[in-house]
């Protein structure tokens, strides 16, 4: 080439010469690349800079916290081993696919009574709002509100309970979205009697300096393998839970956790919920859970956790619900099931099936609940979904139809028994 | 060089008079020269936007959410209203949605189509039509050269993006009315605000597709066929589609190119959270350092003979 061998440098619109130019691209990918590898990096680096505590004094602190007020982005990770779910793509935000894969969450909370979580799709959401007795669901692709709300009694006991008992009064939301606070919490319901509790080494979740708390359970017949609580060393609020499984040592079955938090009040208009114009409302009236003998709320609510070795108290479970096993090895029968029935959306077989009975067993929830489900369109979309789904998750055994996860394993008898519990398959097969 | 390239070549139909004065210079006396490349730049613009068939291109582009809204106009008051995927179903309820609805229906293809046959055009087309070495002539460096490119090449893209966002902005006004918007929490913000939230989200899909407009120009200085260049572009926007999609790659799915394109939706959203549109951001800045990089190693050593 005549002209590149002149004046190169100086001449307009000439070429280069080549290796050094070439060079460019490599070292600006270079860059690209550390800076983007560098951020996590630092962030795992870990501090162990934290006083030393005991495992005992950190379950203590994280019992005894107050909750924080706080928002922040949360992932949700399931590795259940379950089948591909055909569904969860196409459907948008939707509790479901927290089953499996990953799913990103947003809460806010003041850390009493009102809080929001928000499950994020790709252009979808579905939220969970909550204030103290009430609560919303709205979910962006179908664009339904559901009203959940106490009935009148139970509005009654809720304004004059004593603000930490309240917990166990508001409404059950169906389709309720996990926090790393609610997982820990049933986590360490489990610790006294049937768990060993370790310490592991400090780490950082979210920017934040945390404890590791390891609930190890001493039950050799259970899947959970160990439950790892990160807390946050500044306020004890438990910022990621990670729940392995026996069968699996290289990664968590499950995982939440913040990947992003900051401790202060959320906006006011974030935690109210407005009805959007034209939204269709469903509404829910939760009635009071009433415990078998009147008078025994108090006692429902101030009982004990089971002694080690002892099983869950009968009284204190709905009718047709048993338990055997004790601990992390509970196996959960629930009879008179009509599964076929439940898949297919006729509400009537809903009433035989007593965990719901406690959500709308009251006449004139059922009411509402047979006033919407029947609705021609409503039906035949549940009906689709869900039994698709349930024949996809569960395979088919002598017994009846199971489904195995790395966690959980569910049994639904061919004569209207569902047992379940946190036990390899056999177990309950064993015990069906 | 066969003596074929050094016969006479009809004067070049690219470069605009502007441009002609210092052609004339003997090739050994070339300065950079100031001004230069501002009068470049607004030659180049005018050739982009002059192009007949750049205009037509534009037209059809804005004639989707035309399109779009005519149809779910039409097909209101049927069965089928309030049906379709991403933000379709809401356009008749407020026609500020037609705005997200027409973009996320442009965005998979037809964009990244725009800018194929735009960066396809910048240098590859100049290549082909034998006008390259006449730009090359000018007093102006190849970095330079190749910035004016990539600077008109981005211009066009945003123009396309307006114009789809202004159309359908006006026929969402036009035929189903704005009105306070629903966000995706389900919470309700003013319309003033709405229209603030639209300009966001047609902000992020124009910064979000800077991307592939270094990719494309890319293609473009490798070869003399811009249909060569404007199909690598297409394709290239298509894998990187296909390859979001695969759950066996969720490794590298954050660093693909178009998988944060979607994230505009973080504008309809209860509380916009910069991070979530930084890091898209972010990755579009990775894309067009490497690629542009790439574009100018090649661009600047290149022997140009057509």
């Amino acid at each position: 080439m005549t002209q590149s061998t002149t004046r190169t440098d100086v001449v307009a619109g000439a070429p280069r010469p080549r290796r050094s130019a070439w060079a460019v691209p490599a070292g600006v990918a270079i860059a690209v690349a550390a800076a983007f590898a560098t951020p996590p990096l630092l962030a795992s680096a870990g501090d162990d800079a934290l006083p030393d505590i005991t495992a005992e004094q950190l379950a203590e602190r994280v019992a005894s916290a107050e909750p924080a007020p706080l928002s922040g982005t949360v992932v949700h990770t399931a590795r259940l081993g379950l089948p591909e779910l055909p569904l969860t793509e196409a459907t948008g935000a939707d509790p479901v696919a927290l089953l499996g894969g990953s799913s990103t969450l947003r809460v806010w909370t003041d850390g009493d009574e009102r809080s929001r979580v928000a499950l994020l799709g790709a252009a979808s959401e579905y939220s969970v709002v909550t204030d103290g007795p009430e609560a919303w669901t709205y979910s962006s692709t179908t664009g339904e509100v559901v009203h959940y709300s106490l009935d009148d009694a139970g509005r009654a006991r809720y304004e004059e309970t004593a603000a930490d008992l309240r917990a166990g009064l508001v409404p059950d939301v169906v389709g309720s979205l996990p926090t790393p606070e609610e997982a820990a919490r049933t986590a360490l319901e489990q610790v006294e009697g049937y768990s060993t509790v370790t310490l592991d080494a400090q780490t950082t979740v979210a920017g934040r300096a945390a404890y590791q708390l390891v609930v190890t359970p001493r039950d050799a017949e259970t899947l959970v393998g160990r439950v790892v609580v990160a807390v946050d060393a500044e306020t004890s609020t438990p910022l990621r839970v990670q729940v392995w499984s026996a069968q699996d040592v290289q990664v968590p079955a499950l995982e939440v956790g913040f990947t992003d938090v900051t401790f202060a009040q959320p906006d006011d208009g974030v935690l109210t919920f407005s009805t959007p114009a034209g939204a269709v409302v469903r509404e829910v009236v939760v009635p009071m859970q009433e415990p078998k003998d009147p008078g025994a709320l108090a006692e429902l609510l101030a009982a004990e956790p089971p002694a080690p070795g002892e099983p869950v108290d009968p009284a204190l479970l709905p009718e047709g619900v048993t338990t055997s096993g004790t601990g992390w090895e509970t196996v959960t029968e629930v009879s008179g099931v009509d599964v076929a029935a439940v898949l297919a959306g006729d509400p009537a077989a809903l009433t035989a099936l007593p965990e719901s009975e406690r959500l709308i067993g009251s006449d004139r929830a059922q009411d509402l609940i047979s006033e919407f489900l029947p609705d021609e369109e409503q039906a035949s979309a549940f009906e689709l979904d869900t039994t698709t789904l349930y024949d996809s998750l569960t395979t088919e055994v002598p017994e009846g139809r199971l489904l195995t996860s790395a966690l959980v394993s569910v049994l639904v008898t061919t004569d209207g028994r569902v047992l379940y519990g946190a036990v390899p398959a056999d177990v309950l097969r064993a015990l069906a | 060089m066969s003596p074929a390239d050094l016969a006479p070549v009809p004067a070049p139909a690219s470069t605009s008079s502007a441009l002609h004065g210092p052609a004339d210079v003997p090739a050994d006396e070339w300065e950079p020269r100031r001004g230069a490349v501002g009068r470049m730049l607004r030659s180049e613009m005018a050739l982009v936007f002059g192009r007949r068939r750049n205009v037509a291109l534009l037209s059809g582009l804005a004639a989707v959410p035309l399109l779009l809204g005519l149809v779910l106009f039409v097909a209101q008051d049927t069965a089928l209203a309030g049906q379709g995927p991403g933000f379709v179903g809401r356009v008749t309820g407020n026609g500020l949605f037609l705005v997200v609805a027409s973009l996320f229906l442009c965005l998979p293809f037809l964009l990244p189509l725009t800018i194929g046959i735009a960066t396809g055009d910048a240098i590859a087309g100049e290549a082909a039509g034998g006008t390259l070495r006449y730009l090359l002539s000018l007093p102006v460096r190849r970095t330079r050269l190749l910035l004016v490119k990539a600077l008109a090449t981005l211009a066009f893209v945003a123009a396309a993006v307006l114009a789809i966002a202004v159309v359908a902005l006006a026929a969402g006004a036009l035929l189903f009315g704005l009105s306070d918007l629903t966000l995706l929490s389900g919470a309700t913000i003013p319309v003033g605000e709405g229209v603030l939230r639209m300009a966001g989200v047609v902000g992020y899909v124009a910064l979000s597709l800077t991307g592939l407009v270094a990719v494309g120009l890319f293609y473009s200085t490798l070869t003399e066929v811009p249909v060569g260049a404007m199909a690598g572009t297409v394709v290239t926007a298509v894998v990187s589609a296909v390859l979001d999609t695969l759950p066996q790659l969720a490794v590298i799915h954050p660093a693909l190119l178009t998988h944060h394109w979607l994230d505009f939706a973080e504008f309809l959203r209860l509380e916009v959270d910069p991070a979530v549109l930084g890091q898209g951001l972010a990755v579009q800045a990775a894309w067009v350092a490497v690629f542009g990089s790439l574009a100018w190693s090649r661009f600047t050593t290149a022997d140009v003979t057509s």
